[in-house]
């Protein structure tokens, strides 16, 4: 065990010891070489500031030249002017980059894609202009002399003590960026990234998470640049102009959005190619060009990542599907249940209805897409809800969890309102659910899927678990302890490591339980559980929705069309149409009920 | 008179949005190449006109064509293999694009800034103290008729209703018989040849550099974002009104204000109307 602790923590320490490496190395190379390695070095953690924002969170940003110029001009000002000593300018600029990106975000992250690649662009032009107009202090375009740096009355004046220097703090500065990365706020920026949707109904908090994002990055991009000045000596507006934003935006594309790597080593390789290939410095731009296009139109995951995937894709091949596979009885009891559970120990005592509608109204538009429904689901039910297509079912489903906010009427957990609630807080509130359109998150693994499932989605939480990650505490191990149980609940044990766009859609709907299941939830939402799988799938699937039922008293509120599997799993059913309650009572009654059969076999017109 | 020249670069930031946005509404990409492919335009002017010494008739019938073919490649060799990935994958690549191809000109002309003539250098007309150039006149008007045709293709025409029933619904469009390769083909190279009837117009008066494309691709997607991004009058209309508030500003601000006049405007644009300000159709709920 303390071996796999150790492997968390190397794993979370080796880019800034390759960091750290290079610039000790470097110290026996000439003086050329040892100011282009601090060069190179301090864009390679401008790469790693990116692969978090670039590869993880996939954002388009055009103000990193921005960045560095406020980093760069943020530390260099109070030396310069108020002989702030170098130590403090260097946290002044950093804090000054932190701000920085956190004024873009709160804009930007109302937008996606084009939109806020042009925020970007905007905020990156601005600070531009701004620093050329300001000329009692930035020295307008013709720029600002920088001394070197001075610690402790040093002078790092010489190129190998500054090439060590560089190296030092950008192996710190990269640290925090490894941590968060690594662990479960990389994670959910890469399920936020994959599917906002789903994202939100785990608690994660897109927006926060985006802001969270912005930030840190400015932060280590400004450091960077406000460690890279000095060596630069003069430091001008021009040089950190759109074309400087868009050429580091293709660091982390061409190293490799799988990981932190990526953009440190994309940064460190291609900042100081135009001096490895002199005689091709005119045509490096568009070099940089090609290899992007050709990187994201060949090797979408990344130049890098392409060699390791390809090694990696024969690995996951041979692994069989849970439903393939000859089939193993779910253990649920075990584990899962053993796990505290503070949800069903109060259910125990309430008798209060699980779920409660009152009057629920949605019109989008002239439709009117649910008018005024009532229900009442009962603790540790299973309740299924029917109706032909647009009868409401799924907009009644998105209400409950929070996507559509109501035109009128309450919706209630044990009694507690949720009108105030916001979808993200609703799985703390023991609420969870399945979507119609098997929604994993793909590019993650099937435990990383689960482990989201677990709720503890907050920006900070992320962070703090990312730092319990890193050193593999005793509470994340507990984590994916629980994690691992409830994939092995829903048969998926053995492919826990495995990428959940690997899986076969059965297998998704499985994992999409587990990930409903693992925080303990007091109701669970289904919606289509079983569309699209085979006859002997939707009986597996259907024998573990029952025991999760029984041996976790959670509630369940089914949606399904396959109305056989509707009726053997359901206690009751509630029949929709038109946005309305046409029916509700006991599985078999309903669809003998002859309302029900006109609804359904479409005789509606001629009925009436 | 600032309304006269306001309106002129209006019209040919009009052309530029109509492109982004015809390429937006069928596929669902908003082109940051699309400056480049201003550029290639005016380039390309610049090669009739002055190198081979046409005169401007032929650039005006050949430009067009030049750039949508070039448009149609871009979309041929780049995007369509990646058609399926995401947003992300799908600007970038054309961020780079447009960057690439200016690098390319900028390699193959290292002259800083070329100029090519004005079509119509002939004396101004004076209309009380108002003093108007026939280019600004030409311009205006050829920019405009140039948009109006282009609405009237998208609009009205056999390609034009594929290119819309692409845009409202791939899969139908598709079951209906049209082909979603040679509709992405064609969207490219109407928008495209937009662009470069864009350059056309502007290269008299905004001069030939790589500076051209980004102020272009500025300028077009400020315009389109008035518009909403998927309309054609929008784009026409916050054309005219980026062009207006541009001139405006440097008259009786100050010259440096032109770019942030055009950021001001699509940050109010962006933050009160994301829908732009002539939204087309409503957002289905899905």
């Amino acid at each position: 065990m303390s071996n796999k602790r150790w492997r968390a923590l190397a794993g979370t320490l080796a880019p800034s010891a390759a960091v750290l490496v290079v610039a000790v190395l470097g110290l026996a190379l000439d003086t050329y070489w040892q100011y282009v390695l601090a060069i190179s070095i301090s864009a390679a953690a401008t790469g790693g500031a990116l692969a978090m924002l670039v590869s993880y969170a996939r954002c388009i940003t055009i103000a990193t030249g921005a960045m560095l110029a406020i980093g760069a001009y943020g530390a260099a000002i109070p030396v310069v002017w108020a002989g702030v000593p170098f130590g403090a300018a260097l946290v002044f600029a950093t804090a000054l980059g932190a701000l920085a990106g956190f004024i873009l975000a709160i804009p930007g992250v109302r937008f996606r894609s084009h939109n806020l690649a042009m925020v970007t662009l905007v905020f990156q032009s601005v600070v531009i202009i701004v620093l050329r107009e300001s000329k009692a202090l930035t020295g307008g375009a013709e720029g600002i002399h920088v001394p070197p740096p001075v610690i402790f009355g040093i002078s790092f004046a010489d190129d190998a003590y500054f090439l060590l220097l560089c190296g030092l703090l950008c192996a710190l500065a990269v640290l925090p960026i490894a941590v968060l990365l690594a662990g479960p706020f990389g994670k959910n920026l890469r399920a936020l990234a994959s599917n906002e949707n789903t994202a939100r109904a785990f608690g994660i908090n897109v927006r926060h998470h985006l802001i969270a994002a912005f930030t840190f990055s400015s932060a280590l991009i400004a450091f960077a640049g406000a460690v890279s000045a000095p060596r630069f000596r003069i430091i001008d507006p021009d040089s950190y102009g759109v074309l400087t934003s868009i050429f580091t935006l293709a660091y982390p594309i061409i190293g490799g959005m799988g990981s932190i790597w990526g953009g440190i080593v994309g940064g460190g390789v291609l900042r100081v190619l135009p001096e490895l290939l002199r005689p091709l410095a005119d045509y490096i731009e568009l070099i940089f060009c090609v290899l992007v296009v050709g990187t994201l139109t060949f090797f979408p995951e990344g130049l890098a990542s392409a060699l390791w995937t390809g090694r990696r894709r024969s690995r996951t091949a041979t692994s069989s599907s849970a439903s393939t596979r000859e089939w193993q009885a779910p253990r649920i009891a075990t584990s899962l249940s053993e796990a505290e559970s503070v949800a069903a120990a109060e259910d125990e005592t309430s008798e209060r209805p699980m779920l409660e509608l009152h009057d629920i109204s949605k019109a989008f538009g002239a439709l009117r897409a649910v008018k005024g429904v009532s229900l009442t689901v009962a603790p540790r039910s299973l309740h299924g809800l029917m109706g032909p297509n647009g009868a409401g079912k799924t907009t009644l489903f998105n209400i409950v969890s929070g996507f559509i906010p109501p035109d009128s009427g309450r919706v209630l957990i044990s009694g507690m309102s949720l009108d105030k609630v916001p979808i993200e807080r609703r799985i703390r509130l023991g609420m969870s659910r399945t979507f119609q359109h098997a929604a994993v998150f793909h590019r993650l693994s099937c435990l990383d899927n689960v482990m989201i499932g677990l709720g503890r989605n907050s920006v900070l939480q992320g962070a703090t678990r990312s730092l319990a990650a890193a050193l593999d505490t005793e509470e994340i191990r507990a984590e994916r302890y629980a994690a691992l149980s409830a994939l092995e609940a829903v048969g998926l044990g053995a492919r826990a490591q495995d990428a959940a766009g690997t899986l076969s859609l059965g297998d998704q709907r499985r994992l999409e339980i587990a990930r409903a299941i693992v925080s303990r939830p007091r109701i669970i939402l289904l919606d289509e559980p079983v569309s699209g799988v085979s006859v002997e799938e939707a009986q597996r699937l259907r024998e573990l929705l029952v025991m999760i039922n029984r041996e976790l008293g959670v509630t369940m509120v089914v949606i399904e069309h396959n109305i056989g599997f509707l009726v053997s799993l359901c206690q009751r059913i509630s029949v929709m149409t038109e946005g309305q309650i046409l029916a509700e009572g006991d599985a078999a009654a309903m669809v003998s009920d002859p309302r029900v059969r006109l609804a359904y076999f479409g005789e509606r017109e001629a009925a009436e | 008179m600032v309304v006269v020249g306001g309106l002129k670069f209006g019209a040919i930031y009009s052309l530029a949005a109509l492109g982004i946005v015809v390429i937006h509404k069928a596929t669902r990409i908003v082109n940051f190449a699309h400056g480049a492919f201003v550029l290639a335009g005016a380039y390309a002017t610049y090669g009739i006109v002055e190198a081979m010494g046409l005169g401007y008739w032929p650039a005006y019938l050949l430009v067009p064509i030049v750039t949508g073919l070039l448009a149609a490649a871009v979309e041929l060799v780049t995007l369509r293999p990646i058609r399926q990935s995401d947003m992300f994958a799908l600007i970038t690549s054309t961020i780079f694009i447009g960057i690439g191809l200016s690098e390319v000109y900028r390699l193959v002309q290292n002259t800083e800034m070329l100029g090519v003539p004005n079509p119509f250098p002939g004396r101004p007309i004076f209309i009380g103290d108002v003093i108007i150039t026939k280019e600004q006149i030409w311009v205006f008007a050829g920019a405009i008729l140039s948009s109006l045709i282009g609405v009237a293709i998208f609009g009205y025409a056999r390609l034009g209703r594929g290119l819309r029933a692409m845009a409202a619904n791939v899969r139908g469009a598709m079951l209906c018989g049209y082909s979603t390769d040679s509709m992405n083909a064609l969207a490219w190279f109407l928008g495209g040849a937009l662009a470069g009837l864009a350059g056309v117009f502007a290269a008299p008066s905004k001069g030939i550099s790589p500076e051209l494309s980004i102020s272009m691709v500025t300028a077009g997607f400020v315009a389109a974002a008035i518009g909403g991004f998927d309309s054609l009058r929008g784009a026409l209309f916050g054309g005219l009104i980026l062009g207006l508030a541009e001139t405006f500003a440097a008259a009786y601000v100050s010259s440096a204000m032109t770019n942030a006049i055009s950021f001001l405007l699509l940050f109010i644009v962006l933050l009160w109307r994301p829908e732009g300000l002539f939204p087309e159709a409503k957002i289905r709920d899905v």
